[in-house]
């Protein structure tokens, strides 16, 4: 069995930074690329955002781009190995963690949650019939087969405005649908105000979402221009995520009530010795590529100062 | 056996797919799916569905990027 000083699970920008940095640290790390539940490539959840403009260094990038960067980085150092793995099971046994993964199993000294979110599934009639089949996910990846099609965003945060603004370059109409308000950071305000193809439709949810083979219209809980029934060709759904937390529980760490893994903010560790945690899957606020990226570098950090004071060196 | 891959060339999971096929030595044909309606309607009629990526492996429809379904399907 491989042994690893710092075993990273989950291959998004925290995870890819926190190995990186942990190499710079002598330790011998391990990336499992698909770590449980993942819906998302190596780059995680950036990789299905069009144009980041907040990472310092890049005043424009393409979200795969950038990740792309982030890995050949990580990749640059021997002390890191990148799996595309799936981890099934960690079991801890004193100063030891032990990894079961769908083609192996490995042993590490500490480990890091990077493993993030999924996507939140909209709940209404008829979404799970019509997932993908006019029920979406991704913009980026299947908004060009919504091309000149009246469609729908639902949500209103700041991804579910950067979605509707994607969506508008190929859509011929856009209905942002929040349940309440809507909250983009301001720069995506002001470029929602000026995207005449978007119309938002606050305080409304979708009751029903109908169709034969594909979806046809959506009824509302509360009629638009007198008719609650609106003809959509497509919904692209961006109503949060769910953090992937599932193999921390039987480890007894803390999770708050929506599921993410509770830190210590300075540090990123959890309750639990040699387990650090980083990025979306955490109870931090302010979630971006930028703050995941520090975080997972202070993992690596903490990690190595854990690792030192208890004399568990498995790289030198 | 002929591989057709439907794809958008921002889909993270279609370059993946793309990817391995050009590690594997597997020669395949590219359909841009955002440049060609046609093409769009043909994968919508033969995966049912209209999400991408879409492999049409020698008649065989695979959704979405699965490497071992893609490897069992093309034998290697």
């Amino acid at each position: 069995m491989s042994e690893y000083d710092f075993l990273v699970l989950g291959a998004g920008g925290t995870g890819l930074a926190a190995a990186m940095y942990a190499a710079r640290l002598g330790l011998k790390t391990l990336i499992l690329g698909a770590s449980h539940g993942s819906e998302l490539p190596i780059g995680g959840v950036i990789t299905t955002t069009d144009i980041v403009e907040n990472y310092p260094g890049f005043a424009k990038i393409s979200g795969m781009e950038l990740t792309k960067k982030i890995e050949e980085q990580a990749r640059s150092y021997k002390l890191v190995t990148i799996k595309e793995e799936k981890a099934l099971e960690i079991q801890k046994n004193k100063n030891h963690f032990y990894v079961k993964t769908n083609k192996g199993k490995y042993s590490a000294k500490t480990i890091l949650f990077a493993t993030g979110t999924k996507w939140k599934k909209l709940e209404v009639a008829g979404s799970e019939k019509f997932e993908r089949k006019g029920v979406n996910y991704c913009a980026l990846c299947d908004g060009p087969l919504f091309r000149n099609k009246i469609i729908a965003v639902v949500g209103g945060s700041d991804s579910a405005v950067k979605e509707a603004l994607v969506l508008s370059r190929y859509a011929k109409k856009v209905f942002l649908i929040a349940r309440h308000d809507i909250h983009p950071e301001t720069i995506n305000l002001e470029k929602l105000k000026q995207d005449k193809k978007i119309e938002v439709l606050k305080n409304t949810n979708i009751k029903e979402i109908k169709g034969e083979e594909v979806v046809k219209s959506i009824l509302l809980d509360k009629p638009y221009k007198g008719k609650k029934e609106m003809k959509i060709e497509g919904i692209f759904v961006a109503i949060g995520h769910i953090p992937l937390s599932d193999l921390a529980k039987p480890l007894a760490v803390k999770l708050n009530e929506s599921g993410e893994i509770k830190i210590n903010d300075e540090t990123t560790e959890t309750n639990v010795k040699g387990i650090f945690a980083a990025g979306d899957v955490t109870d931090k606020k302010f979630k971006q590529l930028i703050t995941g990226v520090s975080d997972g570098c202070t993992a690596a950090y903490y990690a190595y100062e854990y690792i030192t004071k208890n004399k568990l060196y498995v790289s030198s | 056996m002929i591989i057709k891959v439907y794809s958008t060339p921002t889909c993270p999971w279609c370059i993946k797919t793309k990817d391995f096929f050009r590690r594997n030595n597997v020669k395949f044909e590219d359909i841009d799916v955002s440049r060609d309606a046609r093409a769009a309607h043909e994968m919508v009629k033969k995966s049912g569905q209209m999400g991408v990526p879409v492999i049409d492996a020698g008649g065989k429809i695979i959704i979405g990027f699965d490497e071992d379904k893609l490897k069992k399907t093309i034998g290697i």
